[in-house]
């Protein structure tokens, strides 16, 4: 019930979950290849289960671990999608570059 | 103490080496090591189901098929990035964002420390390995399949959403269904011998052949 | 005031004229020359409704004098209603008699024009106007005619549209009664503050709430619609003008009965004259004032219409300063002889110009009296009457009104009486001398005879196809000036004395209220009246010894010419009034507008607009870059969208 149960304090935890969290925010905006920008996005979901799972331990409550488990099948779902359009997307233009998606540009 | 450090190390330099990596291909594995990483930091956490799913889903299924995506477009003879950046402030302002953002974070968190949270009824802590303990197969499967039921089966309906709409996209990659509409009706061909195979054994028919 | 009462009679006479002129206005095209007939008629039925109605304007009941008919009320203390007392009266039986006759009359003269039935459409419009200024009971309904009649001379000063300075004399007519209007409403707010009502007899009866300064107030604002409408100075540079309308128009209406709407509005409010003496110094002295300026003028005019312009404008100034000091017997009674012989002489100069073809310079003239032997009388006993010689009816309304300001306590009005009396005399009798003696100067060069614009002399009949013919007028121009002539020669009499049927008539108007004290006169009567003959005589004599000897008569034209010349530019220039009129508010308001337009409108008004618009597009622009169509974008706006969030929870804390 404490947070010396924690190897080292919670704060380091959040901490380190927010950097890699916008570690995968600068990376999504910063790369031009759709895939380097979906292995980003994963990157911040594994961040968050990072911190579902600190917590869990500190409150010994389970429902950090289901909460992170839902989260990963729901990564899963998303890569899956997400990269069906990537090859949706490169059949038709025989190239990937997000820039050059801006039909809905105005 | 010193595996946390080392792990944190491990984490932050690969998720970098992700964002950075010149190819998509180096960031797969940059991905994979980070993956890895956070594996050991969840067993260091006490959360050994997840630390196993972390490895089997996310590295073994889901890298996986970045792999593949990967290899399919590299088939092709068309470089990955054409056409010049369009957004050159990106690189700059998402760096600074993603700063604002951390240190806005970091400064609410030394604000208002977290207050202890709710008690869940989970199993008592024990020495990873032991059955039973908090994180265990046993514990998990326990929440997962009476109190968290329903958001199991709302996440097996996500993944069926999900199979059913990358068959969608990105499946059959015959002629599109207008193209199908147009085409016109093929005369359907009948051959003898087959319709003498179906038919041997009934009584003659008038039929000619 | 007055008994109650109906009296159908008088709204037939009040609303007769207006049925006539739209009549005449919707169908004057069918009519044509029946319009005129159609109009003296209406006016002619008009006077005998108003000659019916004698009896009850005097009859007295209850203390009241007079008849009153409420027509409609709005609230408490706002009645609309007609009343009918020797005041409005003594103004009808005027508007209707000489406006039959002058309509009458000008059935012949305005023969052959183009516009016949709009001319009589809006003389009988005039008509009606002027009734309802002088029939209402209350203020408002003063107003409303006050306008209809400046409405009314609008359109006869600008009836020959085709003429440019026409057009600009009736505009010009039109403004100046505007400031007029605007003080005689100003007045009739200062009086609803104080009253509470705006009909003369709760009014008058209430007079003892008035403050003083608001007394004063609205006597100022009564006398500033007074002298805007009745040519008085500083207001007073329309009128001649105004002589570019028809000749019967300017016998009408400014002579015998619009202009002196301010003389009846002055005798209607006379419990507020009585109440305040500052009014009646001001009054008296602006009269007074006009009265000699008017006739200073008058002997520099050269057109014939112009030179009883002013002198219309002198005696105009004349009934004021009798009315304005307290002697409204004397001022009324003047009112009534100049209609008289305003008209004749006005009717009579219009024989003149309509038998010279339009003919109205009197340098031009000359000789008339042996060629319209008939014209010469009417404008000799016209003249004789307006100079003050006995037995003719100016002679005593004159005096009246003279020994009237000396009797009132104003011994400097009395002196510029007497003075302008003898001016009178000397122009009236020039325009005489110039225009019936001598030889007839019509085949002479303009130039020789100093005339500098010929083009401007003359009026032009619109829409006539061929110049106007010289000849002699029929019948139905000379036999309303005969008419004419009877009151002017001999209405005085029933006004000697102060038991007169005159002062039976008018003094009961004031019975039951306070006069004003008359001090003990410095000389009596008989007096006065000598001093005033002296001098007019010596004024005719003067008029003689320049127009009249045989010498003068034989250089006429070398006296004229070099008189034209050498006229001072004062008289000339009328005192400078236009000029300073035009440099004070023509130029500086035109100066506004014309800044108005080429600043104020397309800088600021078109500019606001303009930026408007310009506001609106470019913010529509910032608003479309963060449309780009990149998604690196849209995830940075969503970053940032996050972070904003992150920084509310970060200070605020969670849990709020």
């Amino acid at each position: 019930m404490s947070e010396t149960s924690l190897p080292v304090a919670l704060i380091n935890y959040i901490g380190l979950s927010a950097v890699l969290f916008f570690i995968g925010v600068a990376g999504v905006i910063v790369r031009r290849n759709p895939l380097i920008m979906l292995m980003s996005i994963e990157l911040m979901w594994n961040a968050a289960n990072l911190l579902f799972l600190a917590f869990a331990r500190v409150w010994v409550n389970n429902a950090g671990h289901i909460f992170a488990f839902l989260v990963i099948t729901v990564a899963a779902a998303e890569a899956a999608i997400g990269l069906a359009i990537v090859v949706v997307a490169f059949r038709r233009a025989k190239y990937v570059d997000v820039d050059e998606a801006a039909l809905m540009k105005g | 103490m010193i595996v946390f450090w080392l792990l944190a190390l491990a984490l932050v330099a690969s998720a970098v080496f992700v964002i950075t990596a010149k190819k998509p291909v180096y960031s797969v594995v940059g991905l994979l090591a980070n993956f890895t990483a956070l594996a050991i930091m969840y067993l260091t956490l006490s959360a050994e189901f997840l630390a196993v799913i972390q490895i089997v889903v996310y590295s073994g299924a889901i890298l996986v098929l970045f792999v593949f995506v990967i290899a399919l477009l590299s088939s092709g003879v068309a470089p990955f990035l054409v056409g010049p950046d369009r957004l050159p402030a990106a690189a700059g302002g998402g760096t600074i964002a993603a700063l604002i953002g951390l240190a806005l974070v970091v400064f609410g968190i030394t604000q208002h420390p977290a207050t202890i949270g709710p008690a869940g009824g989970a199993a008592p802590v024990g020495p990873v390995g032991t059955a039973g303990a908090f994180g265990s197969v046993a514990d998990f499967g326990n929440a997962l399949f009476t109190v968290y039921l329903l958001p199991f089966e709302i996440t097996a309906l996500i993944l069926m959403v999900a199979v059913v709409a990358v068959i969608l996209l990105a499946g059959d990659t015959g002629p599109s269904i207008q193209q199908r509409l147009r085409r016109k009706r093929e005369p359907i061909v009948r051959d003898p011998a087959f319709d003498a195979a179906m038919h041997r054994g009934e009584p003659s028919s008038e039929r000619a052949s | 005031m007055g008994v109650e009462g109906a009296y159908p009679l008088l709204i037939a006479l009040w609303l007769l004229p207006m049925a006539s002129a739209i009549a005449l206005w919707a169908f004057g095209p069918q009519l044509r020359t029946a319009a005129g007939p159609i109009g003296a008629g209406i006016v002619g039925v008009c006077f005998a409704l108003a000659l019916f109605s004698w009896p009850d304007a005097v009859q007295r009941a209850h203390g009241a004098l007079g008849a009153h008919l409420t027509l409609f009320s709005w609230g408490s203390g706002f009645d609309f209603g007609l009343l009918w007392d020797p005041l409005s009266l003594t103004w009808t039986l005027i508007i209707t008699g000489v406006g039959f006759l002058i309509i009458t009359y000008a059935i012949g003269y305005m023969e052959g024009d183009g516009a016949y039935a709009r001319f009589f459409a809006y003389m009988t419009f005039f008509i009606f106007a002027m009734l309802t200024l002088v029939l209402s009971d209350n203020f408002v309904g003063l107003l409303v005619g006050w306008g209809g009649v400046g409405l009314a001379s609008f359109f006869l000063i600008g009836f020959y549209i085709d003429r440019k300075t026409a057009v600009a004399a009736a505009r010009k007519a039109f403004v100046i009664n505007v400031v007029g209007d605007v003080g005689l409403m100003f007045a009739i707010l200062v009086i609803v503050t104080q009253v509470g009502s705006t009909t003369y007899a709760e009014t008058f009866a209430r007079l003892g709430q008035f403050s003083n300064t608001a007394l004063v107030l609205a006597c100022v604002g009564i006398f500033i619609g007074c002298a805007a409408k009745s040519a008085q100075v500083p207001l007073h540079s329309w009128l001649p003008d105004a002589m570019e309308g028809p000749t019967p128009v300017s016998a009408l209406i400014h002579a015998a009965t619009m202009v002196t709407a301010g003389v009846y509005l002055i005798a209607r409010c006379w419990p507020m004259w009585n109440a305040s003496p500052d009014a009646r110094d001001l009054a008296g002295s602006i009269g007074g004032l006009t009265a000699l300026m008017g006739a200073i003028l008058g002997c520099a005019q050269w057109d014939i219409k112009r030179i009883l312009a002013y002198s219309t404008m002198s005696q105009i100034g004349y009934m004021v300063m009798g009315v304005g000091v307290g002697a409204y017997d004397a001022g009324v009674l003047h009112f009534l002889t100049h209609a008289f012989f305003k008209a004749q002489l006005f009717l009579g100069a219009g024989l003149v110009i309509h038998a010279l073809a339009n003919e109205q310079d009197v340098r031009k003239m000359g000789g008339l009296r042996t060629k319209m032997p008939f014209a010469f009388w009417a404008m000799l006993v016209g003249v004789l009457a307006i100079c003050g010689i006995p037995p003719f009816s100016g002679f005593f309304s004159k005096d009246a009104v003279i020994y009237g300001a000396l009797e009132h306590g104003h011994p400097y009005l009395y002196a510029i009486g007497v003075l302008t009396a003898a001016i009178t005399a000397y122009y009236m009798f020039r325009l005489i001398l110039v225009t019936f003696f001598g030889t007839y100067r019509g085949e002479v060069d303009p130039s020789d005879l100093g005339i500098r614009h010929p083009e401007l002399a003359g009026m032009p009949p619109h829409a006539a196809p061929q110049a106007h013919h010289s000849h002699q007028p029929g019948p139905i121009m000379n036999v309303p000036v005969a008419i004419l002539m009877i009151p002017t020669t001999a209405f005085g009499w029933l006004a000697i004395g102060p038991d007169s049927p005159w002062e039976r008539f008018f003094g009961q108007l004031f019975a039951g209220g306070t006069h004003v004290e008359k001090v003990p006169a410095s000389i009596g009567e008989g007096l006065s009246t000598l001093i005033v003959l002296a001098l007019v005589l010596v004024g005719i004599g003067l008029a003689y010894l320049r127009y009249g000897t045989s010498a003068a008569r034989e250089h006429a034209v070398e006296r004229l010419r070099t008189e034209s010349v050498h006229m001072p530019p004062v008289l000339a220039n009328a005192f400078y009034f236009d000029a300073a009129i035009d440099a004070l508010f023509v130029r500086p308001a035109q100066a506004l507008g014309r800044f108005m337009g080429r600043v104020v409108d397309p800088i600021v008004i078109d500019g606001a607009v303009r930026e408007a618009a310009i506001v609106a597009v470019s913010l529509g622009n910032r608003f479309r870059m963060l449309q780009g169509g990149l998604v690196r974008g849209y995830a940075l706006t969503i970053v940032v969208g996050v972070i904003c969030v992150i920084a509310y929870y970060a200070v605020m804390g969670a849990g709020r």
